[in-house]
């Protein structure tokens, strides 16, 4: 069982984590956040939101029945692979955890597995 | 409020703020702990709002709530909900409070020092970074749909739409289930068990996508008539199937159904009169119940058949 701050500690111990990010998709705020890094946390959180949002909005119209329902979502790019997991919780959300690897040092499929149990452990659902 | 805040920070006080009727500020060693105000939903009810965690436990834990074992602690103890989530839910619950509070021009009515929250201290904010996050909901809200005018009105879903398709979050989603043309955004929150930021982001989001009645500046007094004309046909249609059957010929009762029909929407659609999409939306009831030509043609033998009467 993990508090929030847990959860950033252990998303950056993931292999080649290099930021890692607690978001609240709702309100696009940064919950919580791992890698030291202080400047524009809020607006990567919130364009962070806004890329989950703009993938939902999109896989849901190409499905079929109109409706999605995310697990996971990982985008490779130049300066590393992105992970995004939103979890639902009870209340309000889903709360986002995201991690950035670097892409020569870490494995994708190892960080997926981590994520989701680092997720499991956060909320009960 | 927030001077009044900061300086209780610098003191390091640990105790209650009240705020005339707009809630209560609890600090612990001068940081923020929780925040509660009558404008969103209390922490209980976003607890228990989706029926997993049992309402009976977060009662008894704020009952058997005591200063060195606070009722958060027993709640997690008991494996009702996890750390991180009553964290979460805590940072949901200031949050919307302190957005609320910061908008409020409240007086503080006394500070209660020792005072705390039967939860006890789950998350720490500092005055500053509240403050900061306030600002950003409020610039957030602006830029979903720059205006206010939503936010204490009553929700009101269009009855149709002009889209084919709509993408809705499963907030969105439980915010037009809910809405029933009366409650406002706030009163959906209570409904609703979520917070009452969340709601007004989701309203105001739908408003921008044109699903909602939106207040038209000066909408009003323009579409009042044709709201109370729209109406009036439909009391005189009954007497003249009667008049016109007996004397006319057999183009006339095709031409009759239709006329009940264009009537009785607006009625059966419910709001759309008082002006939703405005203009437009009255406009294509009006014309369509007397720019018929056949409905010309009725009225004309109508008039006809009258004065043959005299």
């Amino acid at each position: 069982m993990l508090g929030i701050e847990d959860c950033v500690t252990e998303a950056m111990a993931i292999p080649g984590a290099l930021d890692a990010l607690l978001i609240d998709q709702t309100s696009g705020m940064a919950v919580a956040v791992g890698g030291g890094r202080d400047e524009d946390v809020d607006e990567s959180a919130a364009a962070l939101s806004e890329t989950l949002r703009a993938a939902m909005d999109g896989l849901a119209l190409n499905s079929p029945g109109g409706t999605i329902r995310i697990n996971d979502m990982i985008v490779t790019a130049d300066n590393g692979h992105h992970l995004l997991r939103p979890m639902e919780t009870a209340f309000d959300g889903p709360l986002v955890i995201y991690v950035r690897l670097d892409p020569e040092r870490s494995n994708l499929a190892l960080a997926r597995h981590r994520l989701r149990s680092i997720s499991g452990r956060l909320v009960t659902t | 409020m927030e001077s009044v805040l900061s300086d209780l920070a610098e003191d390091r006080v640990t105790g209650a703020l009240r705020l005339d009727e707009a809630g209560t500020v609890y600090l612990t060693d001068g940081r923020v702990t929780y925040a509660e105000s009558p404008a969103v939903p209390r922490l209980e009810d976003l607890l228990t709002a989706d029926d997993r965690i049992p309402a009976q436990a977060v009662r008894q834990a704020r009952q058997a709530a005591t200063e060195d074992r606070p009722g958060g602690e027993r709640l997690v103890g008991q494996g009702v909900l996890t750390r991180g989530e009553l964290e979460f839910c805590v940072l949901s619950a200031v949050l919307d409070a302190a957005y609320f509070l910061s908008g409020s021009a409240a007086h503080h009515r006394g500070f209660r020092p020792g005072d705390r929250h039967w939860l006890g201290p789950q998350w720490y904010f500092d005055v500053a970074g509240l403050s900061r996050e306030c600002e950003r909901r409020r610039a957030q809200l602006d830029r979903a749909w720059p205006s206010g005018e939503l936010d204490t009105l009553p929700v009101v879903p269009l009855a149709r739409i002009p889209a084919q398709r709509v993408v809705l979050t499963s907030l969105q989603w439980e915010v037009l289930v809910a809405a029933d043309s009366t409650a406002t955004p706030a009163e959906l929150a209570h409904r609703l068990g979520r917070p009452a930021y969340s709601v007004l982001l989701a309203v105001r989001r739908l408003a921008a996508a044109g699903l909602l009645r939106v207040p038209e500046a000066g909408g009003r007094p323009g579409a009042a008539p044709a709201g109370t004309g729209t109406p009036a046909p439909a009391p005189q249609t009954p007497p003249a199937p009667q008049t016109s059957q007996t004397s006319q010929t057999p183009s006339a009762p095709p031409a009759l159904p239709r006329r009940p029909k264009t009537t009785g929407e607006p009625r059966a659609g419910g709001e759309p009169r008082e002006g939703a999409a405005g203009s437009a939306a009255s406009a294509r009831w009006l014309p369509a119940a007397t720019g018929d030509p056949a409905d010309v043609n009725l009225l004309i033998r109508l008039r006809n058949a009258l004065e043959a009467l005299t």
